[in-house]
């Protein structure tokens, strides 16, 4: 008998804000949400702190996808860092989409500190999905 | 930080406690924070967002300065501040001696639960065999008898329920750190303060109480809580809104007003209802688009600042209002529909079925705040609230006891964050003169070395029992550990947070020369406070140790992949040992401050606010513009709570005029002002004089202009006058007798000029013409309004004035009321909508409910500051909820009109609070931020200003002669925001480096 | 509105007429220094001089088609410090009159006592090429003369090919050509400090002359065609380069020398990140990455350069083709970054060196935008 081809197993890299989804993050665990362990947190302060080279070097570096989590517009313990943070994703985006890179690699998601469940939502789905897409090309490529 | 002596007692922790407890805390006092229920954050914690932004945002409550004394996460998760003792769980059973020296004895209720035992593992709840209704979500799920009330309890430590435990046993038996000791006595506390500040809140009335309703036994009435918890992401539905009758979404769904407020027994507006009504018919009608969502109501009384534009929001997203009160609800038995029976504004009958009603239940006093009241001494009002005699709203019938929040009265989060500051100022100034007790000293930390070589990083693994190590591979996880560089030991311990455990690890960190330590363990939130004083005592600084979550973002998620959790456990463990190894000493900068405040303009509310200052020993230097003080309050003569404005005016401008710490510059203005928090420079001018002052804080009290109506011939007829005017010919005598007198309300506000209520009008109106029918009683009177914002205690008046035949009639803003200039009397036509046809009245005197309009000056000083203003050219706050009076620059506080149109008792009270948010930094001794801020490489800095215009805080600027941007310390909140737009690294965050992240996302991407 | 005045072209000698009148500037006393392009004694090039001596005008040639270096880095390294402090002409082509627009919101340039001459630009040949140029006989004049034909020079610089802004967006004062008959210029001045210059020297100034509306139409038009040309060149570049495998062959021949960057002149860094602390590491971390992957291209990092640099200024790009013109490999920068740029910029509604005033869209959001990333 064959043996059975071994799943897949993205690797994402997850930048977590500080005040809502790195909450989110211990409230999912507080309630016992079941999500697969394929994303690996980085807490930052802000989702505004994540510098796009972060994004790119993760890609770059392996990473199958990456999130970046942050509070709701309006709802920055800093003012006005997630309306930072999605402009910078918006740009990002936009050059892999002009490159014809696969931006949807790229996820910013609004997570707040009481949506534990939501935040075990999106690592399910964020994981499912890049598993779909399959492993990401340019995280095994060694030229670029 | 500058220790003074002095404690006090707060009584609640929810928003209103924690917010005083912040501000003693950070001037230095000592708290003890107290509440009946197992846990902090009252009613506020039920909910996920509130208005305006349809946001969450508690964060905003964290103090700003020494941030990293208190823990720097969520509020729902931590709340921790070495100056705030929490004592959930207790009562005050006794309360004796005097303001300054009181003696409070607490019961505390035993949780028959040890709390440093505790992990909240929840294997107790499992095994629990009673199940009863789940109080947090309001019935909607069932509980066990050992439980934690929510997810995100504060402490995070299980209960038992001692009414339906049946001491089966089994907690006790499956408990793996012996935490749960059945019959565990209750114990008592006593302590010393100097001032107790009661915030105990309000509870909701009973809804079963209003039969008609059907709350109770019609399954889809449910309470406006339900509805928040129904809505509630971590609530019993995941935030899906489904009926409770069949689990299906409604359709249509009621929202009914005003249920058990405003009527006989409770003649009093519960204030904060109309408000989430609003908000919850937006989050529906964004969430379910479909759903058709009416609100009965009988005035929308959106009367703070901005929000009437958040009523015109609702309006926008196809909310239906209608202005009715439903008298009775009937259930469709079958289909489980509703019925609403209720009366329109003229007087037809309509009916209407709903999928679902939702009751706006009246806030009421809890029996708990009752039995406070006894306790303490203190007087009630009629209706059981903490009463509040005069214009002091936070004074309370016993000197030394102060209140705050909703139990003195229903407030909404502004407001109770407002009084709970004024609070802390009242009590911050007793304590200033008692010189009580000392809060806790710190321990001193010994600093450790930077150079990489040297770093010796010893892991600490726990097992939690079996909930971590059932699914984290420890063996392989430690093999793992041990190859990772300049980890010298690493360690697996049954469970970390136990006394004894820590104990022994505390000693062997400190005996093996480790000078960097990981604990793997569970969220920071659980036992940071813990861990952290434990490694202090073996040397080890905040900077130097890293809590690594096997818990909650580990075991507890992943129960059916051990294989790649292992694999995430050993990455997380080398990104946190990356961190470590890569990071030296973190200093926390400090800088000199300067202890005196600058007061601009010397009204009411400056005045207050400088007299606060001064009693907590600063020095104030307070301008005023005019040639004397007392600025708009000179011209109030009356006012609804029954005492004497003009008096009180009197009584500061003397205090002020008295008080040596109070430098007084009248015929003044600010014209400039520059530097920042701890350090300020302004430009005071008086006449041809320009004279410099040194500051640490500004207040701006500069007030606002009364509206100059150019409607209704105002000006050019005698016989239209405003409310103010209409206040000193009654105050004069010079009134006479007239036979009608017509009021028009919202006259310049609420309109497209000026899209803000005013707040104070409605009053004004029902206090002149009580007063009127007072002086006169024949003269007939009528109040043409919108909505009467007879907010809180003040519907009483409004009632007693109808009861003394003021006519109130409605007038819609399409239709205003027209009015024709005869000889002999000026005649008044409006349609009334609860009317036929149109009425027409034949007035002696036309009065206008105008309001306030900001300064123009305003602009000017918002530019010097660079702070922003509203739209109506109002002075922005940084928060509207939870940080009112402060602006986006530090050190930058406003109140008074110049923040946004309020009465002469709230006027006192926002000074208040505005004062102590000033005093919470100038009386430090030097000012000290936080350990995580933004730095600047010099040599590499471009000095393009692009990290300038993204720092929200004005911590950055460039300096143009050697080109390169700086960092003010003490300013920078530590976001990041600078380092992710500087292109070439010039810009970096102590703690967090672009180099650091780049290896953690390195290694946390390895196999 | 639009003021300008004729420039009198004798004999059809355009580069004299030109020369004649940035002399005057001198003589009129209305600037005292000129950064201008002189011909090169070796015949070979035409390069950017700061001169003070009016007599060295005689060599300016504002139109030879080459440019050796975008004039907006020339102008960083002179004002960062200090701004001039004496009236000094920059007579720029416009796409390096963008990138002094967007320096000057990075506060690269200081503008004081510059004015700015802009030309309408008929484009340039690499500096390689310019000899073969020369050595054919031709003169700036035939090549303006022979009119502003992007589409039929192939050897034009790719970049020049498909330029969207031919003439100048902000400048004091453009020297006009643009749809006008061979051998007829317009000074228009678009500033008051255009204004009063040109009223010094003696021109008079019409408002919306017919001349003037003539070169306005012709930009219009240009507007539409160049519109069209960049969609087919844009379509083309997705071809080949679209997608990492192809991306990967287009970087292969790239050595990692940053003379890309170090060209470009909206990459303003003093020193760049890439050769920044941030990326100095330790051998075990080479390692580690190469373990990972089995190998890793060395020196490492080549594609998060490459775009980390496209998200850095992409948003400022003005397509002048220096990056491409630096590269010692031929890699078809200017290709990628016009492709990235142009699109970038569509997507913030944002055209790099249109107005000074207008912010960075690094330094600026909205509260309603991009609602489409971040929700569910």
């Amino acid at each position: 008998m064959a043996e059975k081809k071994e799943q897949f197993e993205p690797k994402i890299i997850g930048f977590l804000c500080n005040w809502c989804t790195a909450s989110a993050a211990d409230l999912a665990g507080t309630t016992r949400a079941q999500y697969p362990p394929n994303m690996h947190p980085i807490r930052v302060m802000c989702s505004g702190t994540v510098d796009p080279m972060y994004v790119l070097k993760a890609l770059l570096s392996g990473a199958d996808s990456v999130m970046i989590g942050g509070c709701h517009p309006g709802d920055c313990h800093y003012v006005s860092g997630n309306y930072k943070a999605r402009r910078k994703i918006a740009m990002l985006k936009q050059i892999f989409k002009s490159l014809g890179l696969d931006e949807n690699r790229i996820w910013l998601r609004w997570i707040s500190a009481s949506e534990g469940p939501e935040f075990a939502r999106f690592i399910r789905q964020i994981t499912e999905e890049t598993r779909k897409q399959g492993p990401s090309p340019m995280a095994s490529d060694w030229t670029v | 930080m500058q220790e003074k002596n002095g404690a006090v007692l707060v009584i609640g922790a929810g928003v209103g406690g924690i917010r005083s407890s912040l501000d003693l805390a950070e001037s230095g006092y000592k708290v003890y924070l107290t509440d009946r229920s197992p846990g902090i954050g009252g009613t506020l914690i039920q909910l996920e967002t509130w208005f305006p932004d349809n946001q969450c945002e508690l964060c905003k409550l964290l103090p700003v300065f020494s941030r990293d004394e208190c823990s720097q996460v969520c509020l729902r998760r931590d709340l921790m501040h070495p100056n705030i003792e929490l004592i959930p769980n207790s009562r005050v059973s006794k309360l004796s001696g005097k303001e300054g020296d009181f003696k409070a004895t607490l019961n505390i209720k035993s949780r028959w639960v040890i709390e440093e035992r505790c992990t909240a593992c929840d294997l107790c709840a499992q095994v629990c065999p009673v199940e009863i209704s789940d109080e947090f979500n309001r019935g909607l799920q069932k509980r066990k008898a050992i439980y934690v009330r929510n997810p995100q309890a504060i402490p995070n430590v299980y209960i038992i329920d001692q009414e339906h435990c049946t001491k089966c046993g089994k907690c006790v038996e499956i408990c793996p750190t012996k935490a749960v000791v059945l019959n565990k006595p209750d114990e008592t506390k006593e302590l010393s303060v100097g001032a107790v500040i009661l915030s105990a809140g309000a509870t909701e009335l009973p809804a079963n109480q209003m039969g008609q309703y059907g709350y109770g036994y019609y399954a889809n009435v449910i309470t406006n809580i339900q509805l928040e918890r129904l809505l509630a992401d971590a609530g019993p539905t995941h935030g899906e809104l489904l009926r409770p009758s069949d689990n299906k979404p409604p359709r249509k769904i009621a929202i009914l007003q005003c249920v058990g407020s405003r009527d006989m027994d409770r003649n009093y507006c519960s204030e904060v209802c109309c408000m989430y009504a609003l908000k919850e018919s937006m989050m529906l009608r964004e969430r379910y688009p479909d759903a058709q969502v009416t609100i009965f109501y009988m005035d929308i009384r959106a009367f703070g600042k901005d929000y009437y534009r958040y009523h015109l929001q609702a309006k926008e997203k196809g909310v239906n209002f209608a202005r009715s009160r439903v008298s009775r609800i009937r259930e469709n038995p079958k289909t489980k529909n509703l019925f609403l029976l209720a009366r329109d504004e003229a007087g037809k009958s309509i009916s209407a079925e709903y999928d679902m009603a939702v009751l706006s239940v009246a806030q009421c006093p809890s029996p708990n705040l009752t039995e406070l009241s006894k306790v303490m001494n203190i007087s009630t009002n009629k209706w059981g609230f903490i009463d509040t005699p005069g214009f002091y709203i936070t004074h309370t019938s016993r000197p030394g006891v102060f209140v705050s929040g909703s139990a003195s009265g229903p407030s909404d989060i502004s407001e109770t964050v407002i009084k709970s500051s004024a609070a802390a100022c009242e009590a911050a100034s007793i304590l200033a003169k008692s010189q009580k007790q000392a809060a806790e000293k710190k321990t001193v930390h010994k600093h450790q070395t930077g150079k990489e070589e040297d770093v010796k990083i010893a892991v600490y693994i726990c097992q939690c029992g079996k909930e971590i190590s059932s699914i984290v591979n420890i063996e392989k996880t430690k093999e793992f550990a041990k190859k990772l560089p300049n980890v010298t030991s690493v360690e697996d311990v049954g469970f970390l947070c136990l006394p004894e455990t820590l104990d022994n690890v505390k000693q062997a960190v400190a005996k093996s020369g480790a000078n960097r330590v990981i604990f793997a363990a569970c969220a920071p939130y659980r036992y940071q406070r813990l861990f952290s004083d434990a490694l202090a005592e073996a040397g080890i600084d905040a900077s130097q140790w890293q809590l690594v979550n096997f818990q909650e973002q580990l075991a507890w998620v992943h129960k059916d992949n051990p294989t790649l959790a292992t694999r995430k456990a050993q990455n997380l463990l080398a990104m946190a040992a990356e961190r470590l190894r890569t990071q030296g000493p973190l200093e926390v900068p400090t800088a000199e401050m300067t202890h005196n405040c600058l007061v601009v303009g010397g009204g009411i509310s400056g005045m207050t606010s400088a007299l606060s200052l001064a009693d907590q020993g600063l020095d104030v230097t307070l301008v005023e513009k005019a040639g004397e003080l007392g600025g708009h309050s000179r011209n109030l003569y009356y006012d609804l709570i029954p005492d004497n404005p003009q008096a009180l005016v009197k009584g500061i401008i003397d205090k002020v005029k008295s008080n040596p710490k109070i430098k007084v510059l009248l015929n003044s203005e600010l014209s400039g002002i520059s530097g920042h928090i701890g350090h300020f420079k302004s430009q005071i001018k008086s006449g041809d004089k320009v004279e410099q002052i040194q500051h640490g804080a500004v207040i701006i009290a500069t007030g606002a202009s009364d509206y100059q109506p150019t409607e209704y011939s105002y000006g050019k007829d005698a016989r239209v006058i405003t409310q103010h005017e209409l206040q000193k010919r009654l105050a004069e005598g010079k009134l006479g007798k007239p036979a009608t007198v017509v009021m028009i309300q919202c006259v310049g506000s609420r309109n497209n000029t000026h899209p803000y209520c005013n707040r104070t009008c409605c009053s004004e109106a029902i206090t002149n013409a009580r007063k009127i029918k007072e002086l006169s009683p024949e003269t007939q009177i009528f109040i043409l309004n919108r909505d009467i914002m007879a907010y809180g205690f003040k519907e009483q008046y409004y009632t007693q004035a109808r009861e003394a035949g003021v006519l109130f009639h409605r007038y819609e803003p399409e239709s205003e009321p027209k009015v024709t200039a005869g000889e002999k009397a000026l005649t008044v036509e409006w349609p009334d909508p609860a009317l036929p046809g149109s009425l027409e009245i034949d007035a002696d005197l036309l009065v206008l409910s105008t309001g306030y309009i900001a300064n123009e000056g305003n602009a000017t000083i918002a530019k010097m500051l660079a702070i922003p203003l509203t739209e109506d050219g109002f002075f922005k706050e940084i928060d509207t909820k939870f940080r009112p009076v402060d602006v986006i620059l530090d050190g930058v506080f406003i109140t008074g009109l110049a923040n946004a149109p309020r009465s002469l008792a709230e006027k006192i009270i926002e000074a208040q609070a505005a004062a102590q948010r000033a005093a919470n930094v100038l009386s430090r001794e030097q000012l000290t931020s936080g350990r995580i801020i933004s730095e600047v490489d010099k040599r590499r800095c471009s000095c393009c200003g692009l990290c300038v215009e993204a720092c929200p805080f004005d911590a950055r600027s460039l300096n143009e002669e050697e080109h390169y941007a700086v960092v003010e310390e003490t300013l920078c909140q530590g976001c990041g925001m600078c380092v992710s737009v500087c292109p070439n690294d010039a810009a970096k965050l102590r703690g967090q480096k672009e180099k650091q992240v780049f290896s953690m996302v390195e290694i946390g991407l390895s196999a | 509105m639009t003021k300008s005045a004729t420039l009198e072209v004798k004999d059809g000698k355009i580069r004299q007429a030109i020369n004649g009148f940035l002399k005057d500037l001198f003589a009129k006393k209305v600037v005292k220094a000129m950064l201008v392009p002189l011909a090169h004694p070796a015949g070979t090039n035409v390069v950017q001089a700061l001169i003070s001596d009016p007599a060295n005008l005689d060599n300016a040639d504002v139109y030879a088609p080459v440019m050796p270096v975008n004039s907006a880095k020339i102008l960083q390294a002179m004002t960062r410090l200090t701004p001039t402090d004496r009236k000094t002409a920059v007579v720029l082509r416009p796409c390096e009159m963008r990138a002094v627009v967007e320096l000057i919101k990075l506060k690269q340039v200081q503008p004081d006592n510059l004015i700015f001459i802009g030309i309408d630009c008929p484009g340039a040949y690499s500096v390689k090429n310019y000899p073969k140029f020369v050595s054919e006989k031709k003169t700036s004049d035939d090549f303006v003369k022979a009119g502003f034909m992007w589409a039929d020079d192939a050897m034009l610089r790719a970049g020049c090919q498909i330029c969207e802004y031919p003439y100048p967006l902000t400048a004091d004062i453009s020297i006009g050509m643009l749809g006008l008959e061979p051998g007829k210029v317009i000074l228009q001045a678009d500033t008051a400090q255009g204004e009063a210059a040109l009223k010094t020297l003696g021109f008079s100034i019409d408002t919306d002359s017919d001349i003037a509306k003539k070169r306005q139409a012709a930009l219009t038009k240009l507007a539409a065609d160049v519109k069209e040309r960049r969609k087919k060149f844009f379509a083309k570049t997705k071809e080949e380069i679209g997608g990492i495998e192809k991306l990967t062959k287009v970087f292969a021949s790239c050595i990692k020398c940053q003379n890309c960057r170090q060209a470009c002149p909206v990459c303003y860094c003093r020193e760049c990140v890439f050769i920044s602390p941030t990326f100095e590491l330790e051998s075990d971390k080479y390692l580690r990455q190469a373990e990972k992957k089995g190998g890793i291209r060395m020196p490492a990092d080549t594609l998060l350069f490459h775009l980390t640099r496209m998200n850095h200024m992409g948003n400022s790009c003005v397509g002048c083709g220096a990056c491409e013109e630096a590269c010692p490999n031929d890699i078809p920068l200017l290709k990628l970054f016009q492709l990235i740029g142009s699109e970038a910029q569509e997507l913030f509604g944002y055209v790099p060196g249109r107005n000074v005033e207008e912010p960075l869209p690094a330094s600026a959001f909205r509260e309603k935008e991009f609602e489409w990333i971040g929700e569910k």
